[in-house]
């Protein structure tokens, strides 16, 4: 067969393969147009999931009859005006978007451009364009996307369910919606509406309100702001305490220069900034809004633009693990208000258990099981209060200012109950004292030197040849954390010397952890969670073991050492080490609120 | 099958056999101990499908006859019954229970068919000699603290045993490593061991082998193949798998240009290190090496929790010289050497130090320093 030039209507569905995937896609490209438009009310309205109709009407600045025209040709845009590609100021800018959904859908556009008395309209039907003819419209852009993928059949037979089609194009808006607190949004699927955010005051408040009104009220009160730079990049937004988070990332938003990415990278990071805090499988809740001059940053990497590259990626990533760390370890002990919650509910839902046993009449081992119960965690606070009645605490007013409060009483030997001015608080002790010990050990391994121990039979390992390329650029970078190697051959890496601490461990199995590393955010973090990993093992062996009592001066000086240490609200495995319940929550149970 | 058996014998073979048995299994069998009777002798045979460990108790049988039961148990039960007790055990026309009386206890145990035990002993073993058990235990004993239990590197999982001639004169060499330190130890090549192939057995072998040998001191008899190897001695028979692996070529790690010598009262010294680690409270810290002309100093530093310093005598032909090296690593082979002097060969404080025993010298040591 001969080589021939493909007609531009294929050439157009070649292109729309890429870009115009599934429903949704089209959904991200219209409303990025909107906003690129300057809009400040963009209402979107789906029909079977967006296989019959997709319709995007905005308030932005519009087109006239000429632009009209053009809009959908291919590679014509009105967002490179000086064709710099690495000056980069709006969402889109290929010039593809509209083009693409026209070739595979029935698209009418009506728009009427800002200042002008007359709207018009044009209509392509699977690639195939109509003349622009006057129409009656608004100020703005109203956009129809009709039978998605008549044109491509085998397109339309992988789309998925009505239902999971609606979920991800809202997936798509709350994404793009979170960038843009200044703009109103709404998505209707059929008569349902799904979404309706209103438009913000531009600013941190109206981001804060933006942010709560899509991942919840929940994320807003138990994150921490974050508000860094360096150089030229800086980074706000919110970052979830390490006690709420969720079994799966999708809860993580990153954004650069108000794009939103989904990039493998800086979820990286994000993940390495949360590391030894978190138990693995646990994700954080993060909404991240990267900004830096356009031309530190190329976003033209990806068709869909999910991928973005930095200029220098180590220093973003630095910056979004220094800066997560600094946050919470500002916020310290804070842990979650949803604990509070869950304790209430739990106290609540036990209650009622509780009447069922002790009245049963066929269950009297339960019945007298609970009472034996009771009855220990009775003698616990007579043994206390005997304590403060001989004064050796007298209920020190200082303490009970303090955020922990004052110890009051100890139960079950592993729960120290505080009093504070407001509320009290519930103190797992195994779990605080195991953080502290380790936060202690951090910073004694800080301070010294780390020492190696050279291999008498170097261990060579096999990876594949661009994990040894990564491992051959990082060399220097992990030598000075004592790991010691070079390549060996195009596939093999030979291991010379050993971080001292780790001398016993699987030299093997820490390479390939590094190598995912490396890969994925370009720098050895393994390393540092093996060395955490040990210094955990070491704490847990070196604290306060649940089952011991402790004095009352003991618990107060526990509570005041929780204050002062970064990240004492949750033990190393993520889980709280305190939950605390205010007068209001406690008025609660009892039915006075 | 019926057999009458006395109970302090037949405790001490279960006790030999039923180690080897892993305590929880995915194939039944493998928990299981098999009994065979016949010839005035009852056979205990335990396995975990690596290490077959066979012993014979004499005991009275009535009828001959063969039956598996669970090991841990059966060694529990055995245990527990009063000093001085003969046991009766009886296998009845149900060949799925065992009955095992003594004085008023009765127990009824489950049986599994004997002809479903696994057989590790078949097979011809192409090499046999016989060693002395003194010689069996040095080469254990001097090697095996420097067993790798790190299971990437599985050929280091074991001790390595080949036959060289030094000085003419045919050897049996034992090596061991992990990596971080090297074991070697010479005893005289006993008669048909000259042509044996290079083999690893495997740490867990080493392991029970220690245990059964331990008041042997007659002599040992060992067949062996590429793959497998048997010692036989009293009434008991190990057979073993081998690591399928090559051991690294050790020799070249062990340096020959160290001409820097220092020699030190083994135990003055072995105490010094016990005593100045004490304040290294986490694993790996150092232990530093200031070496003089007449004494060596030893330090730890710890930040954490203090420093300690030790001066030792001792006598080096070299001008002065740190080194650093794992505190546990130098306990290790302190404790191993045997005479009164322990002799260090150095190069400089980032090379392999080889530790002899002036004494004896068919054990050398090889430890690699640490860079502090």
């Amino acid at each position: 067969m001969t080589i021939r030039r493909l007609p531009e209507g294929t050439i157009n569905r070649i292109a729309a393969g890429e870009v115009i995937e599934r429903p949704a896609s089209v959904v991200k490209e219209l409303v990025e147009n909107a906003i690129d438009a300057g809009a400040r009310q963009i209402d979107i309205s789906l029909v079977d999931g967006g296989r019959t109709l997709i319709r995007v009407r905005d308030n932005g600045k519009g087109m006239d009859a000429t632009d009209l025209e053009l809009a959908i040709e291919r590679h014509a845009t009105s967002k490179l005006p000086d064709d710099d590609l690495v000056n980069i100021q709006n969402l889109g800018f290929r010039g593809e978007a509209l083009p693409s959904i026209g070739s595979v859908s029935r698209l009418r556009i009506v728009s009427r451009a800002r200042g002008s008395n007359e709207a018009n309209e044009i209509r392509i039907e699977g690639g195939r364009q109509q003349a622009v003819k006057p129409a009656a419209h608004g100020e703005g852009t109203d956009i129809e996307v009709r039978d998605l993928f008549f044109a491509v059949p085998a397109r339309l037979k992988f789309l998925k369910t009505e239902r999971a089609e609606t979920a991800e194009a809202a997936a798509i808006v709350r994404r793009l919606a979170m960038a843009a607190p200044q703009i109103g949004f709404t998505l209707m699927s059929g008569e349902r509406q799904l979404i309706n955010l209103q438009a913000n005051e531009v600013g941190d408040e109206g981001q804060r309100q933006r942010l709560s009104d899509i991942m919840g009220r929940d994320f807003i009160e138990n994150s921490v702001q974050i508000d860094a730079g360096r150089d030229v990049f800086s980074l706000q937004g919110y970052a979830s305490l390490p006690t709420l988070n969720r079994s799966q990332s999708t809860m993580q938003f990153l954004f650069v220069n108000g794009r939103a990415v989904k990039d493998r990278t800086l979820l990286g990071a994000v993940r390495g900034a949360y590391s030894d805090f978190l138990m693995r499988q646990r994700f954080p809740m993060v909404a991240l809004f990267i900004t830096c001059p356009p031309e530190f940053v190329d976003v033209n990497v990806h068709p869909a633009k999910a991928e973005v590259r930095f200029r220098n990626q180590a220093q973003v990533n630095s910056l979004i693990v220094g800066s997560i760390r600094e946050a919470i370890g500002f916020a310290g002990h804070r842990t979650a208000s949803t604990n509070a919650e869950a304790t209430i509910s739990a106290f609540q839902h036990q209650s009622g258990g509780h009447h069922r046993s002790h009245f049963a009449p066929t269950r009297p081992t339960t019945a007298e099981h609970g009472f034996r119960e009771a009855a220990q965690s009775f003698a616990g606070f007579q043994a206390m209060s005997g304590d403060t009645s001989a004064s050796e605490i007298p209920l020190n007013d200082d303490d009970a200012d303090k955020p922990l409060g004052a110890a009051r009483a100890q139960f079950h030997e592993n729960y120290i109950l505080a009093q504070t001015r407001n509320g009290i608080v519930i103190v797992d002790q195994h779990a605080a004292h195991e953080r502290l010990v380790l936060e202690q050990l951090k910073a004694s391994a800080q301070k010294t030197d780390i020492s190696t121990q050279p291999l008498l039979v170097p261990e060579v390992v096999n990876l594949d040849a661009p994990s040894v390329e990564r491992f051959a650029d990082a060399a220097e970078q992990l030598a000075s954390a004592g790991l010691v190697l070079e390549q060996f051959g195009p596939d093999a890496i030979i291991v010379r010397e050993v971080p001292a601490v780790l001398a016993g461990a699987k030299i093997a199995d820490l390479i390939k952890d590094l190598a995912d590393d490396l890969e994925t955010i370009g720098q050895g973090q393994s390393l540092n969670e093996r060395f955490e990993h040990v210094l955990a093992t070491m704490a847990c062996h070196g604290s306060v073991r649940s089952g011991r009592r402790l004095k009352p001066q003991e618990m107060n000086a526990l509570l005041r050492d929780m204050e002062a240490t970064p990240f004492s609200g949750q033990c190393n495995h993520g889980r709280p080490t305190y939950v605390e319940l205010s007068l209001a929550d406690i008025e609660r149970l009892f039915a006075r609120r | 099958m019926r057999v009458t058996i006395e109970r302090a014998q037949f405790l001490k073979s279960l006790n030999h056999v039923q180690s080897v048995v892993e305590r929880r299994n995915t194939i039944p069998i493998l928990s299981n101990v098999l009994l065979k009777a016949a010839a005035g002798e009852i056979q205990l045979t335990a396995t975990d499908l690596d290490i077959e460990i066979v012993e014979g108790v004499p005991a009275d049988i009535s009828v001959e006859g063969a039956t598996t039961i669970p090991a841990h148990l059966m060694h529990d039960i055995v245990r527990k019954l009063p000093d001085g007790s003969q046991l009766e055990i009886e296998q009845g026309p149900d060949e799925g229970r065992l009955a095992i009386s003594a004085g008023r206890s009765r127990f009824s145990l489950q049986a599994l068919p004997p002809d479903d035990f696994p057989n590790l002993s078949a097979g011809e073993l192409s090499h046999k000699f016989i060693m002395s058990a003194g010689d069996l235990k040095t080469m254990i004993e001097k090697t095996r603290f420097a067993i790798s239990t790190e299971e990437t590197r599985y050929y280091l999982n074991g001790i390595y045993l080949h036959h060289i001639e030094i000085d003419g004169k045919p050897m049996l060499r034992a090596v061991a490593t992990d990596g971080h330190r090297l074991a070697q130890v010479e005893v005289p090549c006993p008669d048909g061991a000259q042509g044996i192939p290079g083999i690893i057995v495997p740490r867990k072998t080493v392991l029970e082998l220690t245990k059964l040998i331990e008041d042997q001191d007659g002599s040992i008899e060992i067949a062996l193949s590429d793959s497998k190897i048997r010692f036989t001695f009293n009434d008991m028979v190990l057979t073993s798998k081998l690591i399928d692996g090559s051991f690294p070529d050790y020799e070249r790690v062990i340096p020959t240009n160290n001409d820097k010598i220092m020699e030190v009262d083994r135990r003055l010294f072995a105490q010094a290190v016990d005593r100045v680690s004490t304040v290294s409270a986490e694993k790996g810290r150092a232990i530093k090496l200031n070496i003089n002309p007449d004494k060596v100093i030893l330090t730890v530093n710890n930040p954490d929790s203090g420093n300690a310093e030790e001066e030792v005598a001792a006598s080096c032909d070299s001008e002065p010289l740190d080194v650093g090296f794992n505190a546990q690593y130098l306990l290790d082979i302190a404790s191993q050497l045997d005479g009164d002097t322990a002799q260090f060969h150095m190069f400089d404080s980032g090379s392999p130090t080889i530790v002899r025993d002036p004494a004896n010298s068919s054990v050398l040591y090889v430890l690699m320093p640490m860079r502090v």
